[in-house]
């Protein structure tokens, strides 16, 4: 009803935020290097974001909204998290490889 | 008054239990004293019957005072009595003077339950705390290794009986519904015969094991191991003819199985002339008694066994005072010899102790059967009743056993009393294999030491009352067919006459052929032991029989040694096969493998984790996968 509001049809925004995803779910599982595991989560929660707003505008409820910033807060705190574990591991084993850290392998 | 003269003796137990180190010598007099009341209540109450509470239909517990269990109080309290007092001298300066008569004030409870009792449960609880008692006063003297595997064992056997015993009353229950006696009995001519059978059966069970019937006699001789008074008052008058008290209780049972009967009579001519047998093979003064025992015992099962129940009751009455007097009397002589119980160390004491002489000499003239004493009329009713019930070969047993009753009886009274005395004789000149050498080894192994400050009259008291009975109590018995005894009228209420067969032999020929058998058993012991030259070379006579006697004999027929090999290696045997397979493979089995069933599914569960994050997040994204790939499929419902 309200799709004709947007400049750009909503089925692009959700086509690109599903491409954004996935390239995130990709990275994660392909990539060894963890800051770039990272990045490829931020690139997930962005797509999420992306989501949320483009429907929020589309269908004119600011639920959306309070949602995409509650992801960036969650994802700062993430990343803070993350990133301190990083650099904790590669203190103690002087590689940046997840591959490497699996102490606690059965 | 009947529950009070059951609970005197029981107060009088907890008293000098309770009270033992303040009592002291007192302990005695009133443990004494409670028997004596518990015996006069008895006496004034003489008849009747009371209820104490109802359990649940059905379960109506009460005492009762019929002539049978008037009778069995009247001895349990008056012999008791008497044994009582003589214990005061006899265990004079013993360390647990009180606990000694705690435990016989309640044995002296415990019987007065059994046979006051009108229904079946307080007959069992009686059985078993007479069991109880016996084993407390077998292993008194618990610092000796001998005497407390001797009240193990008299305890293990009792209650074997005491089993048998128990499955015949769930089998009175579940048919009768009701535990009273006289509800049985009303109710056992509906039962089926092979139902009676059963429940006599086992009764006699825990009547052949109390009562030291084969093959369960074996504790008898070793119970011999508690102090005398003991042995007199639990292993010769009362506790052991608890399975005669019980047949006689159950003769309508028994009248209504003639194969009952005749397992009964059957076990009691063997046990009679099996225990005569090994009566005349023993040299221990007080084996020969308990063999005495369990023979005249063997008789009373026989009598009862076969209907004559009058017969087999007057038997154990008689026995009751004359085989207490042959107990407490060689309780004299063993408190005077300081523990010697061996005969072939005795000889000639008839003037050093003349009471403990006359007293067994009149108890040894009782239990043979001379006419006029009292064993002469019970013995005869017994051996009587067994031909007029047409039982020929127990008649014969009986007859034998007389016989040889009279040989080992004199063999005892001779070798005791007549020669020399033949205490300072070193024991290896009269074939006596000891492993503890020395007498002084053998005292200090004997933890009883007498003193002798008590007053001799106490010891001395009883044996010259009990003299009395000895001799006179068959007179009761003393009647014919025409003119029915005392004891007959008295017992004619109790027991429903039975169809006896009109004597093939008359009474008077029994009498004869028996009293003849008697004198030849005499005459043998004379000729072995009391000839002038079997005195004169009484030490080499006596070193020969030792050294002569059957294997077979000395070891009692190897009873022990079959209950060794059947029972104990049996026992072994099977705990040996739980320990080395049912408990390593079965029940450890269980316990390991559900371990490692546990262990090993972790193993296999373990490698799921390998610790790649990548690889994580890849079986999350899966997960991931097959939810979405579900509802496109499926769609939500």
């Amino acid at each position: 009803m309200t799709a004709a509001l947007l400049p750009v049809p909503l089925c692009d925004y959700v086509a690109l935020s599903a491409v954004m995803f996935f390239i995130g779910v990709a990275g994660v599982i392909v990539r060894r290097n963890p800051l770039v595991m990272l990045m490829s989560i931020e690139l997930m929660f962005n797509a999420a974001n992306l989501a949320f707003v483009a429907y929020a505008r589309a269908w004119l409820n600011n639920a959306g909204h309070i949602f995409a910033f509650l992801v960036i807060t969650v994802a700062a705190a993430e990343a803070a998290i993350a990133l301190a574990i990083v650099v904790v591991t590669f203190r103690a084993s002087e590689r940046v490889d997840v591959d490497e850290v699996r102490a606690l392998h059965g | 008054m009947i529950l009070i003269a059951l609970l005197v003796p029981l107060a009088g137990a907890v008293l000098c239990w309770a009270l033992g180190p303040w009592l002291r010598a007192a302990a005695g007099w009133l443990a004494t004293a409670a028997v004596a009341a518990s015996f006069g209540l008895i006496l004034a109450t003489g008849s009747g019957s009371q209820a104490l509470f109802s359990w649940m239909p059905g379960f109506d517990f009460g005492l009762t005072l019929d002539r049978l269990s008037l009778l069995w109080a009247l001895v349990i309290t008056g012999v008791g009595f008497l044994i009582h007092l003589y214990s005061i001298g006899y265990m004079h300066g013993d360390r647990a003077f009180a606990r000694f008569f705690a435990y016989m004030n309640f044995f002296i409870f415990a019987m007065l339950l059994l046979v006051l009792s009108d229904n079946w449960i307080g007959l069992l609880v009686g059985w078993g705390l007479v069991g109880l008692a016996s084993y407390f006063l077998i292993g008194f003297w618990f610092e000796r290794p001998s005497a407390v595997a001797a009240a193990r064992k008299a305890f293990v056997i009792n209650v074997v009986g005491d089993v048998g015993m128990m499955f015949a009353i769930f089998l009175i229950v579940a048919n009768v519904h009701s535990i009273r006696f006289a509800d049985t009995f009303s109710a056992v001519a509906t039962l089926g015969a092979p139902v009676v059978f059963a429940i006599c059966f086992g009764l006699f069970v825990g009547a052949a094991a109390k009562s030291a019937q084969v093959p369960l006699h074996a504790w008898l001789p070793d119970a011999m191991e508690g102090p005398t008074p003991v042995s007199a008052l639990i292993h010769a008058a009362t506790m052991v003819t608890a399975g005669v008290y019980l047949v006689a209780r159950c003769a309508p049972l028994w009248d209504q199985s003639a194969s009952a009967q005749m397992l009964v009579g059957t076990v009691g001519a063997v046990t009679a002339i099996g225990g005569a047998i090994l009566g005349a093979s023993q040299w221990d003064i007080k084996r020969i008694l308990a063999y005495s025992t369990m023979s005249q015992i063997g008789y009373m099962i026989m009598g009862v066994g076969v209907g004559a129940y009058a017969g087999g009751i007057a038997h154990f009455f008689t026995h009751a005072f004359f085989k207490a007097q042959l107990f407490l009397a060689s309780g004299i002589i063993i408190h005077a010899l300081n523990n010697e119980q061996d005969v072939r160390l005795m000889g000639g004491l008839t003037k050093r102790m003349p009471l403990a002489f006359w007293g067994i000499l009149t108890g040894v003239l009782a239990i043979s059967g001379i006419p006029g004493f009292s064993g002469f009329f019970s013995k005869d009713q017994v051996i009587a009743g067994a031909l007029a019930h047409g039982h020929p070969w127990m008649y014969a047993v009986g007859i034998a056993t007389a016989g040889i009753t009279a040989y080992y009886m004199f063999r005892l009274l001779f070798v005791t009393f007549l020669g020399e005395y033949r205490g300072n004789v070193d024991p290896a000149a009269l074939g006596i294999a000891r492993s503890t050498g020395s007498a002084q080894a053998r005292e200090l192994a004997a933890p009883h030491k007498p003193h002798h400050q008590a007053p001799s009259w106490i010891m001395g008291l009883p044996v010259a009352v009990l003299i009395v009975p000895t001799v006179f109590s068959g007179w009761l018995l003393f009647g014919s067919s025409v003119a029915p005894s005392l004891w007959t009228r008295f017992f004619a209420v109790q027991f429903a006459p039975s169809g006896t067969a009109p004597a093939s032999v008359p009474e008077w020929v029994t009498t004869l052929v028996t009293f003849a058998v008697v004198l030849a058993g005499i005459g043998v012991a004379t000729w072995r032991y009391a000839t002038r030259s079997a005195r004169a070379n009484a030490v080499a006579r006596l070193r020969n029989e030792t050294l002569r006697m059957p294997k077979v004999l000395a070891n009692a027929y190897y009873v022990d040694a079959l209950i060794d090999v059947v029972f104990v290696r049996g026992a072994q045997i099977l705990g040996a096969i739980f320990s080395r397979v049912v408990d390593p493979y079965v029940i450890d089995g269980a316990v390991r493998e559900s371990a490692a069933s546990a262990q090993a599914l972790g193993t296999a569960m373990r490698a799921l984790q390998s610790g790649f994050v990548r690889a994580y997040a890849f079986v999350l994204v899966l997960g991931v996968g097959c939810f979405l790939a579900y509802y496109y499929f499926v769609g939500a419902r």
